[in-house]
């Protein structure tokens, strides 16, 4: 008899179970990892445009070839490797002095760090394209102040390109960043820091050693999902250097040689579809390096 | 599988029977890209056709350059037709690309279009096997647009500048830059439009008419590379990304000349209060017997979808305007600045009119005559990719390197992207 | 209060202050470029012009801006409700009906966050093709209704529901589905609003999907416009400005409004 509810109960919290995820898990099955094992028969495909035929690891070995794809995978590798801990840090130094009670108009500073990533990208990537344009308004401000003598060119040489791109992202997510170590600040007892202060430890070293520890899993989590945003970075190249990641390549990023070779360039969606793996097998690999150091130090 | 065979082709059938009853009889689809230029002409176009046919509707769908030749490749690349319009603008570098990697999906006209008519370049460039798929529309016959005041601020009479050489221009550019403080042209260094100009005017492409690559063995390129960067090392140069910033210099008048084709006469002559200031002449050459001096940048035609419902009636509206209309040929013109490749267009009296924004020059008789003499070229089917491969390297020429290895270096990286 | 103090303070207060200016400097710039002729704005003007009434009317002879409006806000809403509640249920059903083969199947779900949309766009496209959604704004909305990352945040928040609320109401007799509708949701709106304001704020903007599902000028969205307005053969600076900041206000609003319940749902996701 109790046996026989158990197994009724256990059946019903089953059948609840699948009912709540179903939608999802279909929708995602149908719309996600249908695509994705679509692109895997693809990436085994080789030929123009719908002239494909089978090609075994024949797009594994042009990949190995390919100067282009070494660009793009380098230019991806180094806006991962500089942004994401730049954007970081300044979200955390940003959101612990907006931690300050201290501090008047809090709510003010807050709601204008935050305000960028409300914009669209192709608002936001007009908008930087006109601000930093030859003659533009950032250029001409520098010139004024006499931080340069000659205008930079932002978008014309392949360094300031770059440096662009970082600048970029930085200010579309430094704020959204920034919201999530507030909101976890703001979950921290006041009474470790009160002990803290009381016992002499300087700011610096209340920040390095108590803030930042108690917030690693915020961290983890925005750490991951900016690698996965940066390793992915599109919309922000597309639009400041008009889909081409010039000058000379060096704004090319993977998921933008992925959509130049499905759209601009003789269409090779086989190829495309290898270079998407590779996008795959680093955004896995780092997120779980990410995990295993977050999880070796505590 | 995800849903089954049945289901989709269920949908399939049902998706086609609503769409052969929505679009109505008669409405013809065109996709193109700027809608004061394409976009209008085709509207006048339409409402030439309709005025003779009243049944049909001509409507006209305008979304940036890059999007059409997107959703023109998502859409062959995906296999359905459903989502294709009837007529799609293509830019003629980018024809080739199509029609060899999308066979069947354009219609042929061969049969119902008199293309020797055309420019013969514009239909070389639609040719696949003997067989020519599209209507040729505008053409891009390259010309020197040149400030006036500021040359003469130079020391340049309108007379110095017809028929000079690459050399001399650069010359020519130094003397702007110390007397006027202007720049003499600017250049995008993420397009190699300059580059194009000045290998179409020797006759040569990146590849050779056999679609080979031609890039170490390639004197046209070599010379053009070798141009560009003694342009840019002279410090004549005013260097800005993309087009808008391209365009807004000749508006902010920042630069003493515009290289590019004949298109771009309408940007130049929004620019009121510049009236009277421009002057057109040759591109420069490579040699200095008054030799190479006509090339081409840009220029698109018209295709139409094989697998559209309204296919005859498209051919038709095109072969009615856009073959024989000489009258409206002179319309676009005079009002948007393009010059079609009917050849017997160029008798209308448009063509002979004196422009008083150039000062009274009679500037589409000019660039008519260079049409002619446009060099034909093959552009493949890789323009795209191997212009990336050569503007990758122009730092390299910048820095001095020498232009055997950077042409190797050019060679190696387009050998990876056109296979 | 001493010295040190002081000076920490006015050191903290300049690092914000600079961040807020350089975060807000680029709506200012869009404000006053809007004024401008397209020539001042790639000239740098960062002066207030004359060209603003100029600037409005070209973008309204343009653009059919109500009906370009109402289709962003269309898709902007379906995808809202139909993101918010599918993945709300998953969210939920994830955690609070854990066993080891949907805790595996979660973990599928997260797996499919890393990747790129690039890889996704060609097989997408012809799944829509052949149900004959093309140019439907459906199809736009279809392929983020189960979003992994809106899922994720349910599960994360749904661990601070207190489990005695489920237990009572149980014992009162409520259904499953009951209890999710009538003491989850309400229980956890401010998750519910700042849900809301990322899904909408993601699916305004979005551009890259719309841009290759919509094929004709009926059905652009707003951003479509705004890119088309920017690449056109002579584009005006001014006319595309009107467009951005039209583009912009809506999100813009709705961050203003729902604000506090925005960093009030981010608070639950991460204690």
């Amino acid at each position: 008899m109790t046996i026989a509810r158990a197994n009724g109960l256990k059946r019903s919290y089953d059948l609840n179970g699948w009912l709540f995820i179903g939608p999802s898990v279909a929708l995602i099955a149908i719309y996600l990892v249908y695509p994705i094992f679509r692109s895997l028969y693809l990436s085994f495909y080789a030929g123009k445009g719908m002239m494909m035929k089978f090609a075994g690891f024949g797009n594994v070995v042009r990949l190995w070839h390919d100067p282009v794809f070494l660009s793009a995978l380098t230019n991806t590798v180094v806006f991962f490797v500089v942004q994401v801990p730049i954007m970081i840090t300044l979200a955390l130094m940003l959101a612990s002095v907006l931690n300050n009670d201290r501090l008047k108009f809090i709510g003010l500073f807050r709601t204008a760090i935050f305000l960028p990533c409300v914009t669209s990208l192709v608002a936001y990537s007009v908008l930087f394209k006109s601000m930093f344009s030859a003659d533009g308004v950032v250029n001409a401000s520098l010139l004024a102040v006499g931080l340069i003598g000659t205008p930079i060119g932002w978008l014309t040489e392949p360094f300031w390109a770059k440096v662009l791109v970082i600048l970029s992202i930085t200010w579309r997510w430094t704020g959204y960043n920034m919201i999530f170590y507030l909101a976890a600040m703001q979950n921290i007892d006041r009474s470790v820091y009160e002990a803290a202060r009381i016992d002499g430890v300087p700011a610096w070293a209340r920040f390095a050693r108590l803030t930042v520890p108690m917030l690693k899993p915020v961290i983890l989590f925005t750490t991951i999902t900016s690698t996965i945003g940066t390793l992915q970075l599109f919309d922000e190249v597309y639009n400041l250097t008009e889909g081409k990641g010039g000058p000379s390549d060096s704004t090319l990023t993977l998921s933008l040689y992925i959509y130049n070779l499905t759209f601009r360039y003789m269409p090779s969606f086989g190829y495309a579809a290898t270079v998407s793996y590779v996008i795959v097998i680093m955004v896995a690999l780092l997120s779980f390096l990410q995990f295993y150091a977050a999880r070796d130090r505590s | 599988m995800i849903y089954s065979r049945k289901g989709a082709y269920c949908a399939l059938i049902g998706a086609s029977l609503l769409l052969s009853t929505s679009a109505m009889a008669g409405e013809i689809t065109v996709w193109c890209w700027d809608p004061n230029f394409n976009g209008a002409i085709m509207q006048e176009a339409g409402a030439r056709y309709a005025a003779r046919h009243p049944e049909t509707t001509i409507k006209v769908v305008d979304f940036a350059k890059g999007d059409v030749e997107q959703k023109l490749q998502t859409a062959l690349a995906s296999g359905t037709t459903q989502a294709l319009p009837d007529i799609v603008l293509i830019e003629d570098y980018g024809a080739q690309k199509y029609l060899q990697s999308f066979p069947g999906a354009f219609a042929a006209l061969s049969d119902k279009v008199d293309h020797a008519a055309f420019a013969p370049y514009k239909v070389k460039l639609m040719t696949v096997d003997g067989t020519v798929y599209g209507m040729p529309f505008d053409t891009g016959v390259a010309g020197m647009f040149y400030r006036k005041d500021y040359l003469e601020a130079a020391g340049f009479k309108p007379s110095d500048m017809e028929n000079i050489t690459w050399d001399r221009y650069v010359e020519i550019g130094k003397a702007v830059v110390e007397k006027t403080g202007k720049k003499m042209v600017a250049i995008d260094p993420n397009g190699a439009d300059l580059i194009r100009i000045m290998m179409q005017s020797q006759g040569k492409w990146y590849v050779d008419d056999q679609d080979n690559l031609t890039i170490t063995d390639n004197p046209a390129l070599r010379a053009s590379l070798e141009v560009e960067g003694k342009l840019i090392n002279a410090g004549v140069v005013k260097t800005l990304s993309g087009w808008t910033e391209w365009a807004g210099s000749i508006g902010s008048g920042d630069v003493a000349t515009v290289m590019s084709g004949v298109w771009i006469t309408g940007t130049i002559k929004a620019q009121a209060d510049q009236f009277g200031k421009w002057g057109v002449a040759p591109i420069p050459s490579f040699s200095a017997d008054g030799k190479g001096h006509a090339s081409n940048l840009g220029g698109s035609s018209w295709y139409v979808l094989d697998a559209s419902a309204e296919k005859d009636e498209a051919i038709d509206f095109l072969n009615e305007i856009y073959g024989k209309d000489v009258d409206f040929y002179q319309k676009i013109l005079t009002e948007r600045g393009a010059v079609g490749s009917l050849l017997a267009a160029r008798t209308g009296d448009a063509y002979s009119t004196a422009d008083d924004f150039f000062g009274g020059e009679k500037v589409w008789q000019r660039f008519a005559t260079w049409l002619a003499e446009v060099p034909p070229v093959n552009y493949g089917a890789f323009t795209t990719e191997i212009d990336t491969a050569v503007m990758a390297h122009l730092p390299d020429v910048l820095k001095g390197e020498p232009l055997d290895d950077v042409l190797k270096s050019i060679e190696a990286q387009a050998q990876g992207q056109i296979q | 209060m001493n010295l040190s103090r002081l000076a920490g303070d006015a050191v903290q207060y300049l690092f914000v202050g600079i961040a807020a200016f350089l975060s807000v400097f680029p709506f200012a710039w869009m404000v006053i470029s809007s004024t401008n002729t397209s020539i001042d704005i790639l000239g740098g003007k960062a002066t207030f012009g004359q060209a603003f009434a100029a600037n409005v009317g070209n973008f309204f002879a343009q653009v059919d801006a109500p009906l370009v409006f109402w289709n962003s806000a269309k898709v902007a809403v379906m995808a809202t409700v139909l993101t918010i509640a599918i993945s709300s249920l998953a969210g939920y059903g994830f955690e609070m009906f854990r066993s080891k083969t949907r805790d595996r199947v979660y973990s599928m779900v997260l797996l499919t966050l890393m990747v790129p949309f690039a890889a996704l766009m060609i097989p997408l496209f012809m799944m829509m093709a052949k149900s004959g959604l093309i140019d439907t704004h459906i199809a736009i909305v279809l392929p983020g209704i189960a979003s992994a990352f809106i899922i994720f945040y349910f599960r994360q928040s749904t661990k601070a529901f207190p489990v005695e609320l489920r237990d009572a109401a149980k014992v009162d007799g409520l259904k499953e589905w009951q209890i999710f509708l009538y003491i989850y949701v309400p229980v956890m709106r401010s998750t519910y609003a700042a849900a809301i304001i990322i899904v909408f704020m993601a699916s305004w903007n979005n551009y890259l999907w719309p841009l290759i599902v919509l094929q004709s000028n009926e059905t652009k969205t707003i951003t479509l416009v705004v890119s088309s307005l920017a690449s056109a053969y002579n584009p005006d600076f001014g006319v595309v400005m009107i467009g951005t900041i039209l583009a912009t206000l809506p999100t813009l609003f709705i961050f203003f409004v729902m604000q506090r319940q925005f960093v009030q749902g981010m608070l639950g996701s991460v204690k």
